[in-house]
C-alpha cells in the first residue's frame, strides 16, 4: 500500500475526518495554508490549541491552531508566554505539566502586540508647541435653569 | 546727573560734541561756521570742525578706534581707557573719545605704544572679568570678546589658577525684561548715561570705587521705564541682558530679517531674529529719520505673545453656540453663504494691526459687493475737511524733526507710552536744545519737566485767541509743535479741538517747511486705512444695522454684541483669539506682522513693509490672501492674484503707499482750517484725558500684547514698583 501511496491518501482522509469534515477541512486550508494532523496536546486561556506530530521534522512538528474568534487576524504576538517555550522546543514540557514555571499572583496576563489597532502605543512630544492656540470660550448656559440645575448637582 | 557733558561744560554748553547731527543741524545758516582745522591720523590728513574729537575725527577717514565706555548718542565718560591713541609729542597716550583735536596734531592709532596701550586696558579688564563666555548670552555678540580678539595680547600674566582673587559682584533685580550679572560688568557706565540721559530714570548709578565700583540702583528697585530694553543693546559686555531671550539662541545660529514694529503708530525697525521657525527676539534697526538706534519694551519684549492665543485654523459657531475648527473650504463656503444673503448690508471695522494690502482688498470687496460700511476701530473727526486732508491726521513736521522744536504744545497725549521714541526725541530736545514743554491734559510723567496748563479744553480756545499767557511764547516761538494726541479727537468734540488746534498752529510763526500742527496716533494701521479711505469711528456700523460685519483684526470692542441686530453674523480675520474673534461667529486666521509681507503707514505718514520672518502658524495665510480667495467664491473676483498686483493697486489708490521708506508731506494747513471753521460742534468742557498714564497701564494695550506674558509679568512689576518705598 504504501508503495503506490495509497496510505498518504487515507491519511488524508483520515485527517480530513479529524478535522471535522470537508468543509472544516477546506476553512481549515484557507484559514492557516496547511491541514496537518497532530496529537492536541493542551489549550490555552485564550482559545489557542497546540498540538504535535512528531512525524514531522522539527520546526513543524509543534503548531498553534489559533481560537476560532481570531478568524483571520491571528498572528505570533498572541501566544502567551508560557506556550511560547514549548512550541520552539525550549522545552518539552506543556505549561501545566512545567513545575519549575514560576506563578504569582502579580504577574500581568499576555497583550498581544496592538500596534495598527486603536490600543497602539502612540508617542507623544515632551516638548512645549511652539504655538499655542486660541481655544474659544464655552458658550455660556442657554438659561438660568441650567445653571441651578448645576448648582442643585454640587 | 549727566544733562552735562563733560566737554559741553568745559566749553560752556556751546559745543556739543555727542550729537554732531543735531549741532551741525543748529548751526546751519544760524552760527558763522568756525574754520576747519587738519589734523593727521595715521598720516593721512583729514579737516575737521574744532571740538570734534580725536575718536570722530577717525572715523571720518574709516580708521575705527576700539572703544567700550564711548557711545554716539551718549555722552562722553571717558573711563574705559580703551580708546588710548597716541599723539605725536605727547608723552602719554590720549583718550581719542573725549579728547578734542588741535591743530596740526599727528595721531597715531596703530604705533607700539598705543598696542601696547590697549593690550594693558585689555589685560586689566580681563583679569576681572569672568571666563563664563560658553554660558553668556552676549557670547558671539560681545565687544569684549572680539576686542580682545582684535586688540588683546596673546598671551595672559593671570596666574590665580587657585581662584582666590576675580572680583564677584551680586546681581541685582531690576525688573522682569533685563537680568544683570554684574561679575560681568566692566564699568563702561553706558547703562547709567543711557537711563539718565535719554530714558529720564535716574536710577541707575555707581558705589564704590576702585575694585569695589558697582553699578546699580544702590537700593533694591526697578528700572522702570518704557525703554529699558536698550540697556541691553548698550552693554558691551553679557552684564545686562535680555531676560526672556535668556539661554535661548546663539547669535550665529539665528537669521535676522528686517521688519517694522506695529505696536505703536511709530514704526520702528526692527530686526526680527528667528531660529527653528520661532521669532527668539526682536531688537532695533537704526533708522535715523524714526527711531535712531532704540526700540520701545512693548516692541521689544511682546514678541512671545505672537506665539500665544492664535488663531490657527477657521472656525465656525456651530449650533450649540460653540466655535468649531473647520478646514478652510467649509469656512469660507459658509462665509460666502452669509454674505451673499446679506447682500449689500455688510460693515468692515479694521483693528490696529491691519496692513495696507488687507485693509485695500477688504475695501474692494466690500464696495463690489454694494457696501461703504468700512471703518476703522479708532474714531476721528470728520466735520470741516476731516480725513480728506491728510495733514489733518499726520505728524506733519515728522519724528526727527522734534529733536529741533524750541516749544511744544501737546493736547491730550502721552508720548512717552503712546509713542515712548517720540517722547525720547522731545525730551533729546529738551536736555540739549531747551525746548520747552507744555501740555493740556492730565498731569502726567513724562520724564522731563513740562507746565502743566491744565486740563481743560476750553484752554485750547484761550490760547488760540490770544488770551492765554503761553499764546505769548507761541508767537515767540520759532519752531513750535503743537501735537494732538489721536485719543483728545476721538471724543465727541473732537473735531472743535482739532479745530482749535489748528488755528493755534495758524497762529504761530514758523518757516515754510515747519509744521507746526502734528497728530500723534496710537495704532499702526491707523493712517493707512484713513489713506485708503476708511471711514474712521464705528458710527456707520451702528447706523446701517449691518446683517454681516466683518472684523479685520478688530479687538478693542468698538461694537459690541448689543450694538447689533440679533441676527448679525459676525466674522473675524486676524491673528489673535481675543475680544473679537470671542464675538464672532466665524473665525478666519490671518497672520501677525512677523508672518506677512505687508505695508504700515506710521503716524508721520511713512510707508514701511514687514518681511516674512517666519511662516503663518496651522492654517492661517496672508490676510489679502485669505480675502481674494473669499471674493472668488463670491464670484466678485478681486484683481490681483500676487503681491505685485496689488502693490499696484495699493499704488493707484494712493502712490505713496508704495514709495517705501519715504514719507510723503502733506499740505493744505489754511484751507483745512477754514473748513474747520465750519464745524459746528463746540468745545466740551470735560477734562481732556489719555487711557494710558502710568506705566502698568503702558504694556498691555492690544491683542499681541495682552497675550505676551512677557508684558503680564511687567505690569505686575511696575505695580509692585508703585508699592515699594523707594518709588518715585
Amino acid at each position: 500500500m504504501s508503495y503506490f501511496g495509497i496510505d498518504r491518501f487515507f491519511d488524508f482522509l483520515k485527517t480530513v475526518k479529524a478535522t471535522g469534515g470537508v468543509r472544516s477541512a477546506l476553512y481549515k486550508l484557507y484559514r492557516m495554508d496547511s491541514l496537518r494532523p497532530g496529537v492536541l496536546v493542551g489549550c490555552d486561556k485564550y482559545g489557542n490549541k497546540y498540538y504535535e506530530n512528531r512525524h514531522y521534522f522539527l520546526g513543524r512538528d509543534r503548531w498553534i491552531e489559533y481560537a476560532p474568534h481570531y478568524a483571520l487576524e491571528y498572528d505570533g504576538s498572541q501566544v502567551p508566554a508560557e506556550w511560547f517555550g514549548w512550541l520552539h522546543h525550549r522545552t518539552d514540557l506543556p505549561p501545566e505539566k512545567d513545575c519549575s514555571r514560576p506563578k504569582y499572583k502579580w504577574m500581568s496576563d499576555h497583550t498581544e502586540n496592538l500596534s495598527g489597532t486603536p490600543g497602539q502605543y502612540m508617542p507623544y512630544s515632551t516638548t512645549t508647541p511652539k504655538i499655542h492656540a486660541w481655544v474659544p470660550p464655552k458658550a455660556p448656559p442657554q438659561d438660568e435653569d441650567d445653571e441651578n440645575k448645576k448648582k442643585e448637582c454640587k | 546727573m549727566f544733562r552735562l557733558t563733560i566737554t559741553k561744560a568745559l566749553n560752556g554748553a556751546k559745543v556739543s560734541p555727542k550729537p554732531i547731527f543735531i549741532a551741525a543741524r543748529l548751526q546751519s545758516g544760524e552760527v558763522k561756521k568756525p574754520e576747519k582745522i587738519e589734523v593727521f591720523i595715521d598720516d593721512q590728513p583729514v579737516l575737521v570742525e574744532p571740538g570734534t574729537t580725536v575718536l570722530q575725527a577717525a572715523a571720518l577717514i574709516g580708521v575705527e578706534i576700539p572703544r567700550f565706555c564711548y557711545h554716539e548718542r551718549l555722552a562722553v565718560a571717558g573711563n574705559c581707557r580703551m580708546c588710548l591713541v597716541e599723539v605725536e609729542k605727547s608723552p602719554k597716550p590720549v583718550a581719542a573719545c573725549a579728547m578734542p583735536v588741535m591743530k596740526g596734531w599727528r595721531i597715531k592709532t596703530n604705533s607700539e605704544m598705543t598696542k601696547k596701550a590697549r593690550e594693558g586696558i585689555m589685560e586689566f579688564l580681563l583679569v576681572n572679568h569672568p571666563l563664563d563666555c560658553p554660558i553668556c548670552d552676549q557670547g558671539g555678540e560681545c565687544d569684549l570678546q572680539d576686542q580682545s580678539m582684535a586688540f588683546g595680547s596673546d598671551r595672559s600674566r593671570f596666574t590665580d589658577i587657585d581662584f582666590s582673587g576675580k572680583r564677584a559682584v551680586e546681581d541685582k533685580d531690576i525688573g522682569p525684561l533685563v537680568k544683570t550679572i554684574m561679575t560681568r560688568c566692566i564699568h563702561c557706565t553706558r547703562c547709567i548715561r543711557f537711563a539718565s540721559e535719554i530714558a529720564g530714570v535716574d536710577d541707575l548709578g555707581t558705589t564704590g570705587r576702585g575694585n569695589d565700583m558697582q553699578v546699580g540702583t544702590y537700593v533694591e528697585k526697578l528700572f522702570m521705564s518704557e525703554l529699558s530694553g536698550n540697556v541691553i543693546d548698550l552693554c558691551p559686555v553679557g552684564a545686562l541682558t535680555s531676560k526672556p531671550y535668556s539661554f535661548t539662541a546663539r547669535p550665529w545660529e539665528i537669521r535676522k530679517i528686517d521688519s517694522i514694529d506695529v505696536l505703536d503708530a511709530v514704526g520702528s525697525n526692527i530686526i526680527v531674529s528667528t531660529r527653528t521657525g520661532e521669532v527668539m527676539r526682536i531688537v532695533p534697526r537704526v533708522n535715523e529719520e524714526i527711531n535712531e538706534e532704540w526700540l520701545a519694551d512693548k516692541s521689544r519684549f511682546s514678541y512671545d505673545g505672537l506665539k500665544r492665543q492664535r488663531l490657527v485654523t477657521p472656525m465656525i459657531r456651530d449650533n450649540t453656540g460653540e466655535l468649531k475648527p473647520v478646514d478652510w473650504e467649509i469656512a469660507l463656503l459658509t462665509v460666502a453663504k452669509v454674505i451673499k444673503n446679506a447682500g449689500s448690508n455688510i460693515g468692515a471695522i479694521a483693528g490696529g494691526f491691519a496692513d495696507a494690502e488687507a485693509l485695500i482688498a477688504l475695501k474692494d470687496l466690500l464696495n463690489r459687493l454694494g457696501s461703504e460700511a468700512l471703518c476703522t476701530e479708532h474714531t476721528f473727526p470728520l466735520d470741516g475737511s476731516g480725513t480728506d486732508l491728510r495733514s489733518n491726521y499726520l505728524l506733519n513736521n515728522k519724528i526727527a524733526n522734534a529733536e529741533e522744536a524750541d516749544l511744544v504744545l501737546l493736547v491730550g497725549t502721552n508720548p512717552r507710552f503712546e509713542a515712548p521714541l517720540l517722547n525720547s526725541r522731545l525730551r533729546k530736545a529738551w536736555v540739549h536744545n531747551e525746548l520747552e514743554v507744555a501740555s493740556i491734559g492730565p498731569k502726567v510723567d513724562l520724564r522731563y519737566s513740562y507746565e502743566h496748563l491744565g486740563d481743560n479744553p476750553n484752554l485750547l480756545q484761550q490760547i488760540a485767541g490770544g488770551q492765554h499767557a503761553f499764546s505769548k511764547k507761541l508767537k515767540a516761538a520759532k519752531k513750535p509743535l503743537v501735537i494732538v494726541g489721536a485719543e483728545s479727537l476721538e471724543r465727541p468734540d473732537g473735531a472743535a479741538i482739532l479745530s482749535a488746534a489748528q488755528s493755534i498752529a495758524a497762529q504761530a510763526s514758523s518757516s515754510k517747511d515747519w509744521k507746526v500742527l502734528n497728530v500723534l496716533h496710537k495704532v499702526a494701521s491707523q493712517v493707512a486705512a484713513l489713506d485708503i479711505g476708511y471711514a474712521p469711528g464705528v458710527d456707520k456700523i451702528r447706523e446701517i444695522n449691518p446683517k454681516v460685519l466683518f472684523l479685520l483684526g478688530a479687538d478693542e470692542n468698538a461694537v459690541e454684541k448689543s450694538d447689533l441686530p440679533k441676527d448679525c453674523f459676525v466674522i473675524y480675520q486676524g491673528h489673535h483669539g481675543d475680544r473679537g474673534a470671542a464675538m464672532a461667529d466665524a473665525v478666519l486666521p490671518g497672520a501677525a506682522y512677523t508672518e506677512k509681507q505687508a505695508t504700515y503707514v506710521n503716524t508721520e505718514g511713512r510707508a514701511q513693509e514687514t518681511l516674512p520672518a517666519v511662516t503663518p502658524p496651522g492654517r492661517a495665510r496672508e490676510d489679502w490672501k485669505i480675502i481674494r480667495a473669499l471674493s472668488e467664491i463670491l464670484g466678485a473676483k478681486l484683481p490681483y492674484d500676487n503681491l505685485n498686483d496689488i502693490r499696484d493697486r495699493l499704488d493707484e489708490v494712493a502712490p505713496h503707499l508704495t514709495r517705501y521708506g519715504s514719507a510723503e508731506d502733506a499740505n493744505f494747513f489754511r484751507q483745512a482750517q477754514e473748513l474747520a471753521k465750519k464745524a459746528k460742534v463746540q468745545l466740551d468742557s470735560t477734562p481732556l484725558d489719555v487711557k494710558i498714564k502710568e506705566l502698568q497701564d503702558y504694556f498691555m494695550t492690544d491683542s499681541i500684547s495682552r497675550a505676551s506674558p512677557t508684558m503680564a509679568k511687567c505690569v505686575q512689576a511696575a505695580l509692585k514698583h508703585r508699592q515699594s518705598k523707594y518709588s518715585d
